[in-house]
């Protein structure tokens, strides 16, 4: 399993992502997953709600929304924001979020002098409570060497041109410290309310390879 | 056991052919069913009927064979191949039996 593709953008080579089935495959398909499910609820080996609550958990719940909400609050609340930069840990908790991989979090902040990127260069380390699953490349051996010899090119790749003058700072997580990229408010979204604001950050914005943009 | 706040690492970090497929880090289902064979297995690893490697080492078997043609146009798709791995632990474990 040490194989890796060279997809840099979310689209891994050997991973469907659209489904060439019939409808009556399909069908077929469902039909077995539904005999499952309620053979298995009426032996009270599984039950629905709790079905629901595991899709939830890992489409949604972990997804770079908590992450999102972090960075849109301290947007708007600049007290947590003091927090966040002073202890982030302690000022992710506040929110709800924590929590395994997620425990010891440090925030960076970008600024109009200085870029921050967060990478892994010896395991692949990642925030997931708070960002979600990571993406295929994160781990991607040529991505995170190149992150750090280069990380402008990388950044270029994913449409983000720095003016020269900006300073680029490569944050690399280990397992004691995994870091979160604070990114730039945009200009523009001063009547979004803080819901809104936390829609506009995805997850490559809070690993440093994205601004964020007014939608 | 099933009421479970984090996702399990050994579930959302598997790698190579049996990773689960996302897009920008987010899960990617195509049909509802995707998600209930997902969910299915997740939740009886998590109360203990079976060990998630078992689950995993199920899947790849299932994903080998499916490509074993053709790798590049394997006969199943990823969660087809979650359906008939979950089948066969299923029976291996007669958890489904009427």
């Amino acid at each position: 399993m040490s194989q890796h593709d060279d997809s840099h953008h979310g689209a891994p080579a050997r991973q469907f992502s659209r489904s060439d089935r019939s409808d009556e495959h399909n069908r077929d398909l469902a039909e077995r997953v539904a005999k499952i499910e309620s053979l298995l609820i009426a032996k009270g080996l599984v039950d629905k709600q709790a079905l629901d609550r595991l899709v939830e958990l890992y489409e949604h719940d972990l997804g770079p929304m908590n992450g999102a909400r972090v960075v849109a609050h301290a947007w708007v609340d600049a007290a947590f924001k003091r927090r966040l930069l002073e202890n982030a840990t302690a000022a992710i908790a506040e929110l709800g979020f924590g929590g395994l991989q997620g425990e010891h979090m440090v925030v960076v902040e970008n600024t109009p002098q200085v870029h921050n990127v967060v990478v892994c260069t010896l395991c692949s380390c990642y925030p997931w409570p708070v960002l979600g699953l990571p993406p295929t490349w994160y781990k991607d051996a040529a991505y995170r060497s190149r992150v750090v010899t280069d990380p402008r090119s990388i950044l270029a790749e994913f449409g983000t041109a720095l003016a020269d003058a900006v300073e680029v700072r490569v944050w690399d997580s280990s397992a004691e410290i995994r870091y979160l990229v604070l990114p730039e408010r945009p200009a523009g979204t001063e009547h979004l309310s803080e819901d809104q604001l936390a829609q506009l950050v995805d997850r490559d914005c809070m690993i440093g390879l994205k601004k964020v943009r007014r939608s | 056991m099933s009421e479970q706040r984090l996702a399990s690492p050994a579930i959302a970090e598997m790698s190579g052919p049996c990773a689960l497929p996302r897009q920008s880090g987010e899960l990617v289902f195509n049909d509802d069913w995707e998600r209930r064979a997902f969910a299915i297995a997740v939740s009886l690893a998590d109360q203990g009927h079976f060990a998630w490697r078992e689950f995993q080492q199920q899947l790849i078997e299932s994903i080998a064979q499916a490509e074993r043609r053709d790798p590049q146009n394997p006969s199943r798709d990823y969660y087809e191949s979650w359906l008939v791995s979950l089948e066969a632990l299923l029976r291996r474990k007669r958890l489904a039996e009427d």
